[in-house]
């Protein structure tokens, strides 16, 4: 029974959002909603577990005295203190700490951490361009002639790559990832089946 | 090392302590501890962004810092976030006057079906007990099954029929006989000769690709052949989208150096 | 009759015609304009297949708009819950337009509410920069209705009809025994060499599942090589180090990773601290990621599941620690990354016959199946409208666009 339940919960359910998609009357919209407002209500109650293992494994950390348990605590801080900002009795989530907080550290750490990309993106492309086959070259190719189209100082060859550019962009790149979410697409559809059915089974773990 | 961990230390305290100074004067001055606490979180930002920056050069006490404070005070803003907004917010208005009155929210109106979610998420919580964490599937069961039903019909349409049927295209395109035959190498070239050409890649280069992800038969002969045009096709297509993104990435990169080099330093306006 | 009445009179008729002219002066705004020509066949009716809050209209043109004296400006949508009015108006048309969909929405209690099966009566009026009108009968009464099945939608339930008939059809032939062949794929061959290396190294594998939530069907796909990893980790004895993004996600990680270690006879061997939680913040999750990658240096990074914008900064951080990279994500952006940065990636949908392939059980090896023939009616149905684009059968070639 332990397993038989759920189960039989995944086939209604499944069973049920693939029926809505053809239903378009009121109520089966009303159901929708429901039930994506649902799955957002649940997900919060499930940030409570992470946050939990959150603080067990950085705990941990401390308790052992593992290598650079001191920056544990420094993650522990942060997060008490974003909890506390929090809280209606400093000012809830429109507080000037909460939002300094936000303004200050989360966002420059962001764009700092995405504007890294660029110097991977660098390092990639060097690694690429030591190519060990016909593939690798071909990739390499295209990619030069892609990077080049705007640049400004290729005179009339830099016409002639941007227009090449502009083909490779809208023709062979279109064809290839057609094909590319055609097979997804059917894989996404394929293991959607195996969940409904019972099939895959391996989120639920073993009794 | 240690003592040059040190030195590096208090040169950058100081600094810190200097930048601070410095843009606390730059903050008008109203009274309060305002400009005081501005010019810190100014700074801070500053240093973070550098600290997150030498992670290219190396690992060290800066970067682990900046990572170890990013990751614990995301994972609260998202709780928070979370909480105050949907739960506080959204859920408890539709579901007890009294919750609604405590966290001093309005009471909307009960709606009964709100009561459902709560129930799923305590089942889920029940995971921490050693007994009673069988319970949890349930929950998780809910989740997963809902989304596969989601995305079965949807991707089924997205994925698979809309994009066969935008490959349905004339290979021999009809002449108009105005216009060149031959012109430039863009999508809305007028001349037939390029429209006939784009068609006719686009046909076997979908076809081909679809061919390389057959799993159930071997790639030997005119499939073998097609399958290899196939990944031809595919490695053009990801070298065009790598190089394409470069562009995009570099900018990401001038945004950061802007906010370092304006609104911190003030070298540029 | 009196003199006196006489003279009133014959002074009345002899001013009246000044009074007459006077009252004639005053310009009289409809002298000289004529309203323009109805609109023609207006009919309102019950919008197919929507949600029972819209009523659509068509009519045709007045013989004034855009030709004619061609001074139509426009056409207004005019309604009412009885047919002698009042009216209201609903919306405007410019000239050249010949429908309308008067709808709203579904909540009762919003201004925009349009309510469902209740009697409504139109009208078009055809309108003109003088100010003339000219009305078209009164249509009703009509009623909103909304619908249990949306027809425009048979082509995904027909493809969904097939897609579970093959795949029920190969499981079954699966399950006989017919054995069922599939081609070598490099990146799931390198697993095991991947575990091994680990194994030998004395250095853990790190198994990042990217950003997607349970329900992803990328990161359903990844449970599954995970439990396979993990069943091998725990045979070799490595230590296996899981960084989740979302709560669920380590949840089920947490379930699967045990019922791994206890398949193994290694169930004492589990730390649920080697499947945690970090961060649902994007860049906050990549930099804990990097910082596990230097400090642990695991031999072996697995990123299999949902990435963005992150994944070459996680392939490239790993390709510098000296690690071996299995890479797969349905990410069609992201795809091109992982190629250049991994030594092995399983693209789109090879991520999803992972599982078949590590596993090789007949029910998975079948749906592997059933997704091949997918392909084939698809190479086929393109063969097909191709041929119906180039002799111009336009129908042919329709019947495979759903309608929403």
């Amino acid at each position: 029974m332990k397993r038989e339940i759920p189960l039989m919960i995944v086939f209604v359910a499944g069973l049920f959002m693939a029926v809505q998609f053809f239903v378009p009357h009121a109520t089966s919209e009303y159901i929708y909603e429901f039930v994506m407002e649902w799955t957002i209500i649940i997900g919060i109650f499930a940030l409570a577990l992470g946050i939990w293992s959150f603080i067990k494994v950085a705990a941990s950390k401390i308790q052992r005295r593992s290598e650079n348990w001191q920056y544990s605590i420094v993650a522990l801080a942060g997060l008490a203190g974003m909890i506390i900002f929090a809280l209606p009795w400093f000012g809830g989530l429109e507080s000037y700490m909460f939002r300094s907080f936000f303004n200050n550290v989360m966002i420059p750490l962001h764009a700092t951490m995405f504007s890294l990309l660029a110097f991977f993106i660098a390092s990639a492309a060097f690694r690429a361009f030591r190519a060990h086959s016909a593939l690798a070259t071909v990739l390499l190719l295209s990619a030069l002639i892609v990077m080049l189209r705007f640049n400004p100082y290729m005179g009339p060859l830099g016409d002639i790559d941007a227009d090449i550019a502009s083909w490779i962009l809208n023709v062979p790149n279109l064809a290839a990832k057609r094909a590319i979410i055609i097979g997804i697409g059917l894989g996404i559809v394929a293991t959607a089946l195996k969940v409904i059915l019972g099939i895959e089974r391996t989120y639920m773990g073993k009794d | 090392m240690r003592r040059i961990t040190l030195i590096v230390t208090a040169v950058v305290v100081v600094l810190f302590i200097i930048s601070w100074i410095i843009k606390t004067n730059t903050v008008p001055e109203d009274g309060t501890f305002r400009p005081f606490i501005q010019g810190f979180l100014v700074t801070f930002a500053a240093f973070l962004t550098l600290a997150i920056m030498s992670f290219l050069y190396r690992d060290n006490p800066f970067y682990k810092f900046a990572e170890h404070l990013y990751v614990g005070v995301s994972a609260a803003y998202a709780m928070s976030l979370g909480f105050w907004t949907t739960l506080v917010g959204n859920l408890f208005p539709r579901i007890s006057q009294n919750l609604s009155d405590w966290f001093g929210v309005p009471f909307l109106h009960y709606e009964w079906h709100f009561v459902i979610p709560p129930i799923l998420g305590i089942i889920l919580l029940m995971r921490l007990s050693p007994k009673g964490g069988w319970i949890s599937r349930w929950a998780l069961a809910f989740i997963v099954g809902t989304t596969a039903g989601l995305n079965l019909p949807r991707f089924l349409r997205s994925d698979f029929i809309e994009q066969i049927s935008s490959t349905f295209l004339p290979l021999l395109v009809q002449w108009q006989g105005v216009g060149p035959f031959f012109s430039n190498f863009s999508l809305a070239a007028s001349g037939q000769f390029i429209a006939i050409l784009t068609n006719i890649t686009i046909f076997l280069g979908v076809l081909c690709g679809l061919i390389y992800f057959f799993f159930s038969k071997e790639h030997k002969g005119v499939f073998g052949t097609a399958s290899r045009f196939g990944i031809w096709v595919l490695m053009v297509t990801f070298g065009a989208s790598f190089g394409y993104t470069v562009m995009g990435r570099i900018s990401l990169l001038v945004g950061r150096l802007t906010f370092l080099l304006k609104d911190w330093l003030g070298i540029i306006s | 009759m009196t003199a006196k009445t006489i003279l009133f009179i014959l002074v009345a008729v002899l001013l009246a015609p000044l009074v007459m002219a006077q009252e004639e002066a005053v310009p009289d705004s409809t002298v000289g304009v004529i309203p323009p020509a109805p609109p023609l066949n207006f009919r309102a009716f019950d919008t197919p297949y929507d949600n029972g809050h819209s009523i659509s209209l068509e009519w045709e043109l007045s013989a004034d708009d855009g030709q004619g004296r061609n001074n139509v400006l426009g056409y207004r949508v005019m309604r009412a819950e009885s047919p002698d009015g009042p009216f209201v108006e609903r919306g405007i048309v410019t000239s050249g337009g010949t429908s309308y969909n008067d709808s709203g929405v579904k909540e009762s209690d919003s201004p925009d509410y349009f309510p469902r099966d209740h009697d409504f009566y139109y009208k078009i009026v055809a309108t003109t920069a003088d100010g003339s009108e000219a009305e078209s009968e009164v249509f009703g009464p009509v009623r909103a209705v909304g619908q249990w099945f949306n027809a425009r939608k048979w082509p995904v339930l027909i493809a969904v009809g097939l897609f579970t008939a093959f795949t029920l059809a190969f499981i079954t032939l699966a399950r006989r025994g017919k054995d069922l062949y599939v081609r070598p794929l490099a990146g799931i061959e390198a697993v095991d060499e991947a575990i091994g290396r680990a194994t030998e190294m004395g250095k853990p594998i790190l198994y990042v599942m990217g950003l997607g939530t349970a329900a992803d069907i990328a990161t359903i796909a990844s449970f599954t090589i995970l439990s396979r990893v993990a069943k091998k980790v725990a045979e070799y004895q490595t230590s296996l180090i899981v960084p989740c993004y979302d709560p669920i996600v380590m949840t089920v990680a947490q379930e699967t990773v045990k019922a791994s270690y206890y398949d193994a006879g290694r169930p004492d061997a589990y730390d649920d601290k080697d499947v945690f939680f970090l961060t649902n913040q994007q860049f906050a999750y990549v930099g804990g990621v990097n910082g596990i990658m230097i400090r642990q240096k695991p031999a072996t990074n697995f990123y299999l599941g949902k990435f963005y914008a992150e994944s070459l900064i996680l392939a490239e951080t790993g390709a510098t620690t000296g690690s071996i990279q299995i890479s797969g994500t349905d990410e069609v952006t992201q795809i091109p990354f992982f190629v250049v940065a991994c030594d092995y990636t399983l693209i789109g949908e090879e991520l999803y016959a992972a599982s078949a392939y590590l596993g090789r059980e007949p029910v998975l090896l079948g749906t592997l199946k059933a997704q091949d023939w997918g392909k084939a009616c698809v190479i086929i149905s393109i063969i097909l409208g191709v041929l119906f684009a180039i002799f111009g059968w336009q129908d042919g070639v329709d019947a495979f666009r759903p309608g929403n």
